[in-house]
């Protein structure tokens, strides 16, 4: 096993002074991140610059870090609070105001009509293509922010239910629910593609 | 779980993810090193004249520049010896008693010649007290430098002892 496999050996180093191992774990994690606060946020720019505050802010933050929970369950946690921070500076919409709105609202973005016709590729195969994957990123975008956290962690992100629960500080319980709901919203507004 | 869910979820697990600019990691570092350049700065600029400011306070003054804490007046007794000396009369015994005693007598040791000796443990506080000679005559301390009267018409001596008065 290569030395600097463990998240855990890396921030151990760090702590004892090896500070430039950080970006070791800016490489292993930053598409991921990247991914979870595009999908929250939606704009790639802000994206970016959100998740360099993240790093930034994890680095002068490792003391507190806590050994017996996954680094990145963390890491996810100050992004979700990085996002949190950008969006009551923001003010955006009142969707995009809070991760703690309701999610009752079904008014949200109707894709349903674009997709009509049956388009649905072999499942096997699974290779997205770029119709699909547009289409795919659309729906997702669309999801109300709750339920667009829950199925980047759970489905992009391929977190456990415990990992989102901690990430988001909801009970499991809530987390299966939102998935449900995420994924029903989902199939409805990529009817043409999952027949 | 039905046909149209593993469909659903097969999409999601299959689509590429986002990527990142390339050298995201470089300009993290750099930004935590702009950062850390900063802070330190920050501590030049306030950190060092504030202790500078503290130790001219320490040179400069006489104000207590840590918490003082009487431990003792919370927590212990004091060792306090008393020593009766009489040069004129050589006493068979002497005693002493005091508020600390509730006026009870406390035998002395002779040590030597006209010299008598006690050591009492004795919280930090304010008492008064007096030598008994030879059971009979009572005598104020010479040593000790304040005397108060007794209100029966002799005197009493003032022992303080340090910690809560600082007399």
């Amino acid at each position: 096993m290569s030395l600097w496999q463990d998240d855990r050996e890396i921030i151990r180093a760090i702590l004892q002074g090896r500070k430039e191992l950080f970006s070791l774990l800016v490489q292993r994690y930053e598409d991921r991140i990247f991914n979870y606060i595009y999908y929250l946020v939606k704009q790639r720019q802000e994206a970016e610059d959100l998740a360099q505050t993240t790093f930034v802010k994890v680095f002068f933050a490792l003391r507190q870090y806590n050994h017996t929970y996954e680094f990145s369950t963390w890491l996810y946690s100050v992004a979700r609070n990085v996002c949190l921070d950008y969006f009551r500076k923001r003010k955006k919409q009142e969707m995009d105001l809070s991760l703690n709105v309701s999610v009752n609202g079904d008014q949200d973005t109707e894709m349903g009509e674009l997709l009509e016709e049956d388009h649905s590729p072999d499942p096997l195969k699974v290779v997205l293509d770029a119709e699909l994957q547009e289409k795919l990123r659309i729906a997702i975008e669309g999801l109300p922010v709750k339920l667009r956290e829950v199925i980047v962690l759970r489905h992009l992100e391929g977190r456990s239910y415990e990992e989102i629960a901690e990430i988001t500080r909801l009970p499991v319980g809530t987390v299966k629910s939102y998935l449900h709901r995420a994924r029903k919203k989902l199939k409805e507004d990529l009817r043409g593609y999952v027949e | 779980m039905e046909e149209k869910e593993k469909k659903l979820i097969a999409y999601l697990e299959n689509l590429p993810r986002l990527q990142i600019y390339e050298d995201f990691a470089a300009r993290v570092m750099e930004e935590i090193e702009r950062k850390n350049r900063f802070i330190l700065r920050v501590k030049r600029l306030v950190v060092v004249p504030l202790a500078g400011f503290f130790l001219a306070l320490m040179l400069l003054t006489n104000l207590p520049t840590a918490p003082r804490f009487e431990i003792s007046s919370y927590l212990g007794y004091r060792r306090i010896e008393l020593v009766f000396y009489a040069p004129s009369q050589n006493p068979k015994t002497v005693a002493v008693a005091g508020d600390f005693s509730d006026w009870n007598y406390l035998s002395m040791d002779k040590i030597r010649e006209n010299c008598w000796k006690i050591t009492i443990r004795l919280r930090p506080g304010k008492y008064q007290y007096g030598f008994l000679v030879d059971g009979k005559e009572w005598v104020p301390d010479p040593n000790a430098p304040r005397q108060i009267a007794d209100g029966f018409g002799n005197l009493n001596s003032v022992l303080v002892v340090d910690g809560v008065d600082g007399e």
